[in-house]
């Protein structure tokens, strides 16, 4: 007995130089795994971080069909009913298990410059809206965060990569995750995932800033992977707005547009409306984030009112202040709507679109609509 | 025919130049000699008064009596606790600018921008000449161009023109005589009155234009037409003195550029927070002109966390003054169209949360006004609203009276601009903005 609780007093003294030692291995070894197996003594993540309509999300970490390597991979079954009427969904591995920062976990991951795993999807043509390293916040937040999306998967394993060179990476508790969208897969999507690790790359080079090639889109329909940019930022009255990205009354293109009802009641006193279509969603310049548009000469949409007549006061891109400003700005208006579809284009000629997180902006106000105003918008694109 | 281009004096004797050639010649020298040199020093001598050079790489600098001359200022209002804006601030008994003055000197202030000259114009000349004799410190005079008249600016309208026009030239007539002064700055912000933001107005023109869109590009065209009038006149009648655009943000720039080629600089009202964007490239593509930054800064108030934070305002001061520099003329980093700055503002005003109610006028309100999601530290405050119009001085008030003035406390962004100033180290990374309360 006396033996026993040596050996248990010696390894509860152990147990932080233990920890330590894993730590200090994060900094030295080559690869270091977020997920392999379900029992895999290698994983250090646990997928336990389930957001959105985590109601539509079904988990199987231990699938044995067609596993890349080993003997199952992590199958997730995605309804996409919206079953918390969030509209999106997603993952994240995490450590210890359900740590949204609010307590000490994680680990340092200096030395390591990428992250690579496995997906595929059971069909094919399934969208992964983003994949996320990092990103927790909290009390004890990331030091890092980095996004990388929308992902198409194939029907056959394909590995992706992650980018991580000079980021910081001395405390990472979401160590993987991943978000999609109802819109973006309107059916659902099933879709597998295996071999998650950090590793070190010393060939690999800082990721610059891509400049985007053109035409680059806003939207172009609800299930479009096409689409770059999130109608999150609603303002002023947000009360008042009704979205709707996936109308069908008459699109321009494709099998949907954009169906904005804004009734004009002033919900919250502010007698304006508008919508911020932001990268990534709710950004108000506080992430670094964005898309490097320096080779748009211009912004085109179409837009038609329900009854003609709606005036819009003012169609923008860019313009969104704060620790990470957008570049620049660039706007039209007042417009006052025809009740035919009706191309227009904001000219950025001469422009500096090189960082630009709010790709497209509308608002409207009371005064020049007391009645409200209902009005479409589809093809909303950089050329 | 060969001409004899012999002199020959009127009663037929040649002159002595011909008598003797070599005398001559030198009789010829000795009187050209000192006209040459008298012409070539007098080419030497710097051109007087305030002027726009630009420069063989395109960059502007402004010149001061033959000097380069970098805009190191403050936009100067001292509103004592207890008063408003129409308090005569230009009369008072105890001459604040005497005590400012002396500060703004220590710090490395050599402009103040005034908004309105006084109605006594012999007050004003003291303080221009006080500031300018005492401590070297010119002064850039404004209008406001008839901008807050009741009901609204009419800048469609002759007589409301007439009578605004009248007041300036008056303005120009007066002053501009004083060595104090730097230059002249037309309007304030008065461009957003054009797209309806602030005090709209209208004409008979405007109204019969159905498609809005026109109806701004309409109002554009008569307010930075009506600017450049003023612009023309003022040159007609003060040729020593540039003329500035009071502009809010870049909005009607591009009309600016149609309409008001006879502006000598841009003097741009801008709050973008950490920097100023790509503000100084832009202004190169549509109205290219040198600018003027007449008003930017930082609040010192925490809206978030409802303390001080003298940090914060320091931190933003102090970047947005590196990007001033970095795009001053010859710095191959940035658009070399910049000829310096005047902040926002030397004091605080304590009356401006509510300047209709005297009671408040004694009190330093910590209500924000307005959201700017530049000043990102405070931007969580409730409703986003983060900007404390009474809170931009860099020099604090206090209630305690010194030589019958409310005593003066500089801020930490005093301190940081002025050894900012004394070494401009453009490349040298700011240090990261504690929280610390002030």
């Amino acid at each position: 007995m006396k033996k026993l609780l040596a050996v248990l007093l010696a390894l509860i003294l152990m147990a932080p130089a233990i920890a330590m030692a894993e730590d200090k291995a994060a900094n030295t070894a080559k690869e270091f795994v977020v997920f392999l197996d379900k029992n895999s003594r290698e994983n250090h993540f646990i997928p336990s971080g389930w957001m959105g309509d985590y109601g539509d999300i079904k988990m199987n970490d231990q699938s044995a069909d067609s596993p890349r390597s080993g003997i199952s991979s992590i199958q997730f079954v995605y309804s996409a009913k919206k079953s918390q009427n969030q509209g999106w969904a997603g993952v994240y591995w995490q450590n210890p298990a359900n740590n949204w920062g609010n307590k000490k976990g994680g680990f340092d991951l200096t030395g390591m410059t990428k992250l690579t795993f496995w997906a595929r999807g059971a069909k094919g043509g399934e969208i992964i809206q983003k994949v996320m390293v990092g990103g927790i916040k909290g009390t004890y937040p990331d030091t890092v965060s980095v996004e990388m999306g929308p992902l198409e998967l194939t029907n056959t394993w394909k590995q992706y990569t992650v980018n991580l060179v000079g980021k910081d990476l001395s405390y990472v508790n979401g160590g993987f995750g991943w978000a999609t969208t109802a819109d973006l897969n309107p059916d659902g999507a099933t879709f597998y995932i295996d071999d998650i690790k950090f590793e070190v790359d010393p060939n690999l080079k800082p990721q610059g800033r891509v400049q985007q090639a053109m035409p680059f889109y806003v939207y172009a329909d609800r299930s479009s992977i096409a689409n770059h940019f999130i109608p999150s930022g609603w303002m002023g009255d947000y009360g008042d707005i009704k979205y709707d990205g996936s109308s069908k009354e008459d699109a321009y293109l494709g099998d949907t547009c954009i169906k904005i009802v804004y009734n004009g009641k002033a919900t919250q006193g502010a007698r304006w409306a508008g919508i911020f279509w932001q990268n990534p969603a709710n950004n108000w310049g506080s992430v670094d984030a964005g898309f490097d548009l320096s080779k748009a000469a211009k912004l085109t949409f179409w837009a038609r009112g329900a009854k003609g007549g709606e005036r819009i006061e003012e169609f923008k891109v860019g313009g969104i202040m704060g620790e990470f400003s957008d570049s620049d700005s660039a706007s039209i208006g007042p417009v006052i709507l025809n009740k035919e579809w009706t191309q227009y284009t904001i000219d950025l000629k001469g422009k500096d679109m090189s960082y630009i997180i709010g790709g497209f902006v509308w608002a409207a106000n009371v005064d020049n609509n007391p009645e409200g105003a209902t009005f479409y918008l589809d093809e909303i694109k950089y050329e | 025919m060969r001409l004899n281009t012999n002199k020959v004096a009127r009663d037929g004797s040649q002159t002595e130049a011909n008598l003797s050639p070599k005398r001559g010649h030198f009789s010829f020298v000795l009187r050209t000699v000192p006209i040459l040199f008298l012409l070539i020093l007098s080419a030497c001598q710097p051109k007087p008064g305030v002027y726009i050079q630009r420069l063989k790489n395109q960059h502007y600098r402004l010149i001061v009596n033959g000097s380069p001359y970098i805009v190191k200022g403050v936009c100067y209002n001292p509103i004592p606790i207890g008063a408003n804006h129409e308090y005569d601030w230009w009369s008072d008994p105890n001459k604040p600018w005497l005590a400012d003055g002396k500060l703004m000197k220590h710090m490395g202030i050599n402009t103040v921008r005034i908004y309105q000259p006084p109605a006594n114009p012999e007050a004003g000349k003291k303080v221009i000449r006080d500031l300018y004799k005492l401590y070297g410190i010119r002064t850039l005079m404004g209008d406001w161009l008839g901008f807050w008249e009741y009901p609204c600016p009419f800048y469609g309208d002759k007589k409301f023109q007439d009578k605004v026009k009248k007041q300036v030239i008056e303005m120009v007539n007066i002053y501009k005589d004083e060595p104090g002064i730097l230059g002249w700055i037309l309007g304030n912000e008065n461009n957003y009155s054009c797209l309806g933001h602030v005090n709209p107005w209208s004409s008979p023109e405007i109204d019969q234009q159905p498609d809005p869109q026109k109806q701004k590009a309409l109002r554009a065209r008569i307010y930075y037409s009506f600017v450049n009038e003023l612009s023309k006149e003022i040159h007609k009648i003060d040729t020593l003195h540039p003329v500035g655009l009071g502009n809010g943000e870049l909005l009607g720039l591009d009309s600016a550029d149609k309409y008001a080629p006879d502006v000598d600089f841009v003097a741009c009202i801008i709050y973008r927070g950490r920097t100023f964007g790509n503000l100084f490239k832009s202004i190169r593509a549509t109205f290219d002109k040198p600018v003027l930054l007449s008003e930017f800064g930082a609040d010192c108030y925490d809206a978030y966390l409802r303390r001080e934070d003298q940090d914060m305002q320091a931190f933003f001061l102090q970047s947005q003054w590196g990007q001033i520099y970095e795009n001053l003329a010859n710095n191959k980093k940035g658009a070399g169209n910049c000829i310096g700055g005047t902040l926002f503002e030397w004091t605080d005003e304590w009356w401006k949360y509510n300047p209709d109610n005297p009671q408040e006028w004694s009190l330093h309100n910590t209500e924000s006004g307005w959201s700017n999601g530049s000043y990102y530290f405070d931007i969580r405050a409730e409703g986003n609203k983060n900007m404390n119009e009474e809170w931009f001085g860099i020099v604090a008030l206090s209630p305690e009276l010194e030589n019958g003035l409310n005593k003066r406390l500089p801020r930490k962004a005093y301190y940081v601009i002025r050894e900012f100033w004394k070494h401009p180290a453009l490349k040298k990374a700011l240090p990261k903005k504690s929280s610390q309360g002030g």
